[in-house]
């Protein structure tokens, strides 16, 4: 009897530790981790996919939103980094924010080309703009301003902080950085208070301000501009600079089993296509990669900002 | 205005606003009493909650919660000297006291009726400047915030309680604390030893849940008894007498309103830097200020009218640019998204109807609140009378509890506690913790200020006389800091005239 229980027990044991059989994906509820407090825009976004998630996995579990907010998104990306890589824990990341202390050299606890890329959700690119009352009003003014151009920012290494030292070094004007603002709208009025000379932002953000009438554009780095009289880079000629932006992508530990990583992928596209979530499409900016073309991108991103390395560490 | 106004006084008085008004309160009451956790958190709970819900139903649950977190918090800051929020923790210095003396009513009431009054006066003041909010958020920029942490750090040379000296130590290591962590300025991780704990600085909650919280259960088991030693009073009366005292002392109710307001308009600083800067001007404007820290009332007016007007003065920046004024409206923001509302500066003119429902919300919800912790008072101010051997492990599990809620952090339970040992390491030792807490609150917006400053003027340190808005706010801390020197000569010669 004892004998039978023991091999009982072992049995349930093992079938226990077998790993998690990717057809019967998901099997309990996922933790989608934001590596940032409430409240803010990778936030919103995780909290309006999860509903939707939830109808489009094959089971049914429940998507559970989860903040692990600290040391600037690196502590909820080691979260999930460190976590069992059976589809059960997901997070958003940002392209090139979770790089960009790899690319400076930063010590952090996850190693962002191991991450297993899921999904693109969304990309958002960004604009320079000036105050309204601003002499600045073209490229060629910023380069001729023969002093630095004050940008303000949230912090060394942000992701705002290195579109515009790419910016400086393509379009060849000089910046000094003011850094420790609490949020994009925060350095933006600082520029409209006179802190500072431009912010960089995205262009959805910015646009709000420019209908206002507080801010003025000088481009976007959008393909072809989305903000009626204002050009974008490519348009002036600085194709090398088109598509700079960022991009949210949802990423899990690394060796998720490759079903796992479908079903995960093909469900989030489903749901991204899912009128609940097209309804806040224009503010998301949605773009929605599946797996493998979101690996392509990540990498891409990764590339890029590499080339601008030198930029990129803090002076 | 006054269409919207009309229109979301109607949706407070359709069945399903008033009920998502009441629940936003008795939320917002809840939350407030349990000690760390606090309005932030009740509105991230909430929040997928109003994804789909009418915009004016959500704002009716979010003002009330709002509006309705600082009432309850004072409650156990004064009753058990455990700030429900990091607001609340300046309550604690007077509030609690005034229990110990079996005053715990007429301390609640006071709270109750500065935070409705101190509520009502930021959304009046919110509304007559609306025409002008542009302007008035551009007033402050990184040279004025410096100015204002320095107006809030002379005041520790104020509040020292007698023991200048040790108050400055205090002091010190208060600014030495609030410097570990990852400093934004420089790019740079300090005194963290390592730990990726300490990266995003010490956060003030387990800090002040230490320092005023377990501090004083450590104390109260140390030498027995109860919390209240006057065992006369085993009514608890002067509810009453507490809301008059509040039109008594209408100069520190007015003085703490504006301080909340201004302060909850200017981005990054919040309820808990308005408290304590509405604690310390209490003091100043007093004609007792060494009754000051052993249960003075106007030290639960003052802080207690300002952490309730600064909800109306966060709205002005988020009304006027979408930045959030304190932690709460950051969060809220994110309500706003949900519920199709894109904050920013078109916000005002796209949704003026969803803006009054939250301001009617919010006035509203500051008089529920204040009506139902006065109802509850008596029973809850029993606990005075409770053998502290009972009260104090409940207390010390419960603010655990509610600091490990805050983030799930077992890092902050540890803080906590850390906190709790240095504090009663100092009341033994007789220095103030006051010194100490205000410096941790206001030392990281200095530093980032100052640097802020020169950085944006070149490296010229005169950018902190020539802006006309940062001289005047210099000239009223000097004034500050000479006013308790320049009445004391007063009475000095006063006293000699009658003498002669």
């Amino acid at each position: 009897m004892f004998k039978f229980a023991l091999v009982a027990a072992v049995g349930i044991a093992a079938t226990w530790a077998l790993p998690a059989n990717a057809a019967g994906f998901p099997e309990k509820n996922i933790d989608f981790i934001i590596p940032f407090g409430p409240g803010g825009g990778f936030d919103r976004t995780v909290r309006i996919i999860s509903p939707a998630l939830e109808k489009t996995l094959p089971n049914k579990v429940e998507v559970v939103p989860k903040n692990v907010p600290g040391a600037g998104g690196a502590k909820g990306l080691a979260t999930v980094f460190r976590a069992k890589p059976d589809g059960h824990t997901i997070a958003i990341a940002n392209m090139p924010g979770a790089a960009i202390p790899a690319i400076t050299g930063e010590p952090t606890e996850y190693e962002v080309d191991k991450f297993t890329w899921i999904a693109r959700l969304a990309t958002e690119e960004y604009m320079l703009a000036v105050p309204a009352k601003s002499s600045i009003r073209t490229i060629e003014d910023l380069q001729k301003l023969g002093r630095p151009l004050k940008v303000p920012s949230t912090d060394f290494g942000s992701t705002a902080y290195a579109a515009s030292e790419i910016f400086g070094q393509v379009l060849k004007f000089s910046m000094q950085h003011l850094v420790g603002y609490k949020g994009t709208n925060d350095y933006i009025v600082a520029v409209i208070r006179g802190d500072g000379e431009a912010a960089v932002a995205p262009v959805a953000t910015l646009k709000q301000f420019i209908q206002s009438g507080d801010m003025r554009a000088i481009f976007t780095t959008e393909e072809k501009s989305s903000v009626e009289g204002v050009k974008s880079i490519g348009e002036l000629g600085y194709k090398e600079l088109v598509g700079l932006g960022v991009e949210r992508f949802v990423v899990g530990p690394p060796g998720m089993p490759a079903e796992t990583v479908k079903i995960l992928s093909d469900s989030l596209m489903k749901a991204i296509a899912s009128p609940e979530a097209q309804a806040h499409a224009d503010k998301e900016g949605f773009a929605p990669q599946p797996a493998d073309k979101a690996k392509v991108s990540a990498d891409q991103t990764l590339a890029l900002y590499s080339k601008y390395k030198s930029a990129l560490i803090k002076k | 205005m006054l269409e919207s106004t009309l229109a979301a006084l109607q949706v407070m008085f359709t069945l399903s606003g008033a009920f998502f008004l009441f629940a936003g309160v008795v939320v917002g009451l809840i939350f407030g009493i349990v000690p760390g956790i606090g309005g932030t958190t009740a509105i991230a709970l909430l929040m997928p909650l109003t994804l789909g819900m009418d915009p004016r139903n959500a704002m009716m649950l979010m003002g009330g919660i709002m509006g309705a977190v600082s009432a309850g918090g004072s409650i156990t800051s004064i009753l058990i000297n455990t700030p429900g929020g990091a607001p609340n923790a300046a309550t604690c210095f007077d509030g609690y006291p005034m229990a110990q003396q079996g005053k715990a009513g007429a301390a609640i009431g006071a709270a109750a009726a500065a935070s409705t009054l101190g509520g009502l006066f930021g959304i009046i003041l919110l509304i007559a400047i609306i025409p002008v909010l542009k302007q008035v958020v551009l007033l402050f920029g990184p040279p004025e915030f410096f100015m204002l942490a320095l107006m809030g750090l002379a005041a520790v040379a104020l509040s020292t309680g007698g023991q200048f000296l040790r108050g400055l130590i205090a002091g010190g290591i208060g600014l030495m604390l609030s410097f570990v962590g990852y400093s934004g300025v420089s790019g740079t991780v300090r005194f963290t030893g390592g730990s990726e704990y300490l990266w995003d600085g010490i956060s003030l909650i387990p800090a002040l849940t230490g320092m005023f919280a377990i501090t004083e259960m450590i104390a109260l088991s140390i030498v027995g008894g109860t919390i209240s030693k006057d065992a006369t009073t085993t009514r608890v009366t002067g509810v009453m007498e507490g809301v008059w005292a509040c039109f008594k002392y209408w100069k520190t109710l007015l003085q703490g309103s504006a301080i909340g307001t201004v302060i909850g308009a200017i981005p990054g600083l919040g309820g808990t830097v308005a408290a304590f800067l509405s604690y310390t001007a209490a003091m100043q404007i007093s004609k007792s200020p060494e009754t000051f820290g052993r249960g003075n009332i106007e030290g639960v007016i003052g802080p207690e009218a300002a952490n309730n007007s600064k909800d109306g003065g966060s709205l002005i920046p988020t009304l006027a640019f979408g930045i959030p004024g304190s932690a709460e409206m950051a969060v809220f923001l994110g309500v706003l998204v949900l519920i199709g509302v894109e904050p920013g500066p078109m916000l005002l003119i796209q949704n003026e109807g969803v803006v009054f429902s939250l301001i009617i919300a919010l006035s509203a919800s500051c008089i529920i609140a204040t009506v139902i912790t006065l109802l509850v008072t008596r029973p809850l101010a029993m606990i005075t009378l409770v053998d502290v051997h009972i009260v104090a492990p409940a207390v010390i599990a419960v603010s655990l509890v509610g600091v490990y809620a805050l983030q799930n952090s077992f890092g902050d339970v540890v803080m906590a506690v850390l906190f709790g040992i240095l504090g009663y390491v100092m009341m033994r030792f007789g220095f103030p913790r006051i010194t100490l807490v205000i410096a941790l609150v206001l030392g990281e917006l200095a530093e980032r200020s100052y640097h802020q400053s020169l950085r944006m003027a070149d490296g010229d340190w005169t950018v902190f006389f020539t802006r006309t808005t940062s001289f005047v706010l210099l000239l009223l801390t000097v004034a500050c800091l000479l006013w308790p020197a320049v009445q004391t000569l007063r009475r000095r010669a006063g006293l000699s005239k009658r003498a002669v």
